[in-house]
């Protein structure tokens, strides 16, 4: 027995070991990178609601919250064509998976360019990171903090899906790869949902 | 078509519509003149309720194994629990600034 059937050997024990949680390992650390993410927006969105329980003329400066219905629709939406491009993957019709994977990337795009749209519109009465019309400091900090972090994700979600779609196409990458990026895709969706009420109609201007 | 892909694009629909559903509650009550926490409590049981139905079935994770699931689940629950120590002081600071007595 050579010196490397040796060396193996005495490691095959753990390497051979079988999974208790029995998914693939790329899945497991999508997973595990999820966790990860859910404790820093926990933390963001701790930190914004911790300012504005402690602020008492904490502004409310939402008129109307139009923008950010249609962008919650366009998220809501974008989720389930994701998921018939997971279907169209997993029943091998890689036309339709990718079709489907450019629709949901073209609704990030929309989605981003409506952010942006709604963070213009910030900027243009006054709102920085340190100060704002209204009076408390934090506001601006919080709210672009908190809507930017979720912003860079969406923005690298849109990035992660027309590349998986382009490399699924050329046949570098299966059904799990989208499945994988399904699950970064309904986080970044999942957390949005949570952003909508703490952040814009916790503040609507009454 | 075969019956299991219709089924299971079905149930995402479904999902979609019970989502679209919540949240266009969720916007309705925004616009409601309800008292402070009375709404946060509103707000969150229906984002909870929610972030339950894409995960287990829009992420899939109820397909899982058992052992998976709980390790998922009980790790984000501590998680989030244990991040809720903050209030005490958010309150703290709240009566501080309402009564100008100790930190601004």
């Amino acid at each position: 027995m050579s010196e490397a059937h040796l060396t193996m050997g005495a490691h095959s024990g753990g390497a051979m070991e079988e999974s208790p949680f029995a998914i693939p390992s790329k899945k497991l650390a999508m997973w595990l990178f999820l966790m990860a993410d859910v404790m820093t927006f926990a933390a963001c969105v701790a930190a914004y609601a911790f300012l504005r329980n402690s602020t008492p003329d904490w502004p409310r400066p939402f008129h109307g919250v139009t923008n950010v219905a249609i962008m919650t629709l366009i998220m809501l939406t974008s989720g389930l064509t994701m998921l018939i491009a997971l279907g169209a993957a997993k029943s091998d019709d890689k036309a339709g998976a990718f079709r489907w994977m450019m629709i949901t990337a073209a609704a990030g795009v929309v989605f981003t360019l409506l952010h942006v749209r709604d963070w213009m519109g910030m900027i243009n009465q006054g709102v920085s990171l340190f100060q704002n019309p209204w009076g408390p400091a934090a506001f601006g900090a919080g709210f672009y903090a908190v809507t930017g972090f979720s912003l860079l994700h969406i923005s690298a979600g849109t990035i992660a899906l027309i590349i998986v779609a382009i490399r699924y196409r050329g046949g570098r990458y299966n059904a799990d790869d989208i499945e994988i990026v399904n699950l970064f895709w309904q986080f970044v969706g999942l957390v949005w949902l949570f952003i909508v009420p703490v952040v814009y109609l916790m503040n609507l201007a009454r | 078509m075969t019956t299991a892909e219709g089924n299971g694009i079905k149930k995402y629909v479904t999902v979609y519509l019970c989502l679209l559903v919540i949240t266009a509650l969720q916007f309705f009550i925004g616009y409601k003149n309800i008292e402070g926490s009375q709404m946060v409590v509103r707000f969150l049981t229906f984002a909870v309720i929610e972030a339950i139905l894409v995960v287990l079935f829009w992420m899939n994770l109820g397909s899982e194994k058992r052992v998976f699931v709980k390790f998922i689940v009980f790790f984000m629950l501590f998680v989030l629990a244990t991040m809720n120590y903050i209030w005490t002081d958010s309150f703290r600071l709240l009566l501080f600034r309402l009564t100008k007595i100790g930190p601004s």
